[in-house]
């Protein structure tokens, strides 16, 4: 991996080679390639630009030391992916140690309202240009608490099963069903009450 | 419908009910309007997630975000070659006072042994410490009969004398 026109030729696995041999500019070929993902995850968890932005480049020292545990079960970009997910976790459960347990907080198991909610039977994004639906899911998934959006991104977006949903989040199966589950149905309350001049 | 009929429908939409019971599902359904609701409205809105997660670029510059990666990587790689420069207390604590406060007390008892007759008036120990990184003080009370011993962490002492932390070793 000499030259930068190598680089941007260069599969994945090439890169991630030359990377363990000490091959920083492939490094950086790899952080260019998937840098936008990891902070769109980072971003979808934190709600938060600057702690993404911060999340994303520590997500990326770490891929750096941790190469040589990287054995490609996984496409690079996914492997990186899990470990901004697990620093975006942790933060949150530093924030959640300092914040005294609120009613939210105790709903985020047993539902809150949507657990007497009847279902909404009409499809709220029918008929929805995709752009103006991705602002309208965007703006639900912001008003969700972190556990609801967090269960929901990995389920829904980065399509994990709930024992490795469990795994991630250090939960049971049982707690992944039931946040999943009630993540589920306020996103439709959301997606059906949002207004138009509410994703402006 | 409780929570666990709720949960099994989701299991059995996400299909991670276990082998078997989704036939069971699939007849509840046919008879239950209530449960073929609730699926429709996880259906919907599992269906207006597929694929509209919103776009979201990194805000920064290829060369930006990648100086301060670089710059990252190569601080901590100095800070993980470099010599520690913690000090003593800060390294070991108390662990360490454990070995250097038996060393000290094996001292005491051996100088008491080898000179018995010596403990009620001209008693005075001597102490070889195991570590370069500790000093010790002592204090003879001879009224008392009591030695005490004070080990503290030279670097910190450096800086303030105050600072040193205080292990006392008793004698008799």
């Amino acid at each position: 991996m000499k030259t930068d026109a190598s680089q941007s030729s260069a599969s994945d696995e090439q890169l991630v080679e030359a990377a363990r041999q000490g091959d920083m500019g492939a490094f950086e070929e790899l952080v260019a390639r998937h840098r936008d993902k990891i902070y769109a995850r980072a971003f979808s968890m934190m709600r938060n630009e600057d702690e993404a932005v911060d999340l994303s480049q520590e997500a990326w020292v770490k891929s750096w030391q941790r190469l040589n545990q990287f054995h490609g079960e996984s496409s690079f970009g996914t492997w990186v992916t899990r470990i901004v997910i697990n620093l975006c976790l942790d933060q949150l459960r530093k924030r959640k140690r300092q914040r005294t347990e609120s009613i939210e907080e105790m709903d985020e198991e047993t539902g809150g309202v949507e657990r007497q909610m009847p279902a909404v039977t009409v499809n709220p994004t029918e008929r929805l240009e995709r752009g103006e639906l991705r602002k309208k899911i965007d703006a639900a998934l912001e008003k969700l608490s972190h556990e609801h959006r967090t269960v929901l991104v990995l389920h829904e977006f980065e399509d994990l099963e709930y024992k490795e949903i469990a795994r991630t989040m250090d939960c049971s199966i049982g707690t992944v069903m039931s946040r999943l589950f009630y993540a589920r149905r306020k996103m439709a309350a959301l997606l059906a009450d949002l207004k138009t001049e509410e994703l402006r | 419908m409780n929570e666990e009929a709720q949960f099994k429908l989701q299991a059995y939409l996400d299909g991670e009910l276990p082998a078997g019971e989704s036939a069971g599902v699939q007849e509840w359904l046919a008879r239950d309007p209530e449960a073929r609701a609730l699926l429709a409205e996880l259906q919907n809105t599992n269906a207006a997630l597929a694929g509209h997660e919103a776009e979201v670029k990194l805000p920064e510059t290829r060369d930006f975000f990648w100086s301060k990666i670089e710059r990252e990587i190569g601080r901590q790689s100095v800070a993980a070659t470099a010599p520690s420069r913690k000090s003593f207390w800060a390294r070991w604590g108390w662990r360490g006072l454990v070995p250097a406060g038996g060393f000290a007390a094996v001292c005491l008892l051996a100088l008491h042994l080898a000179n018995p007759g010596a403990a009620s008036a001209e008693f005075v120990p001597e102490l070889e410490l195991a570590s370069d990184d500790m000093g010790a003080y002592t204090y003879r009370n001879q009224e008392d009969g009591l030695t005490m011993i004070w080990l503290y962490d030279r670097s910190s002492a450096a800086q303030s004398a105050q600072s040193s932390t205080p292990a006392i070793l008793a004698s008799k």
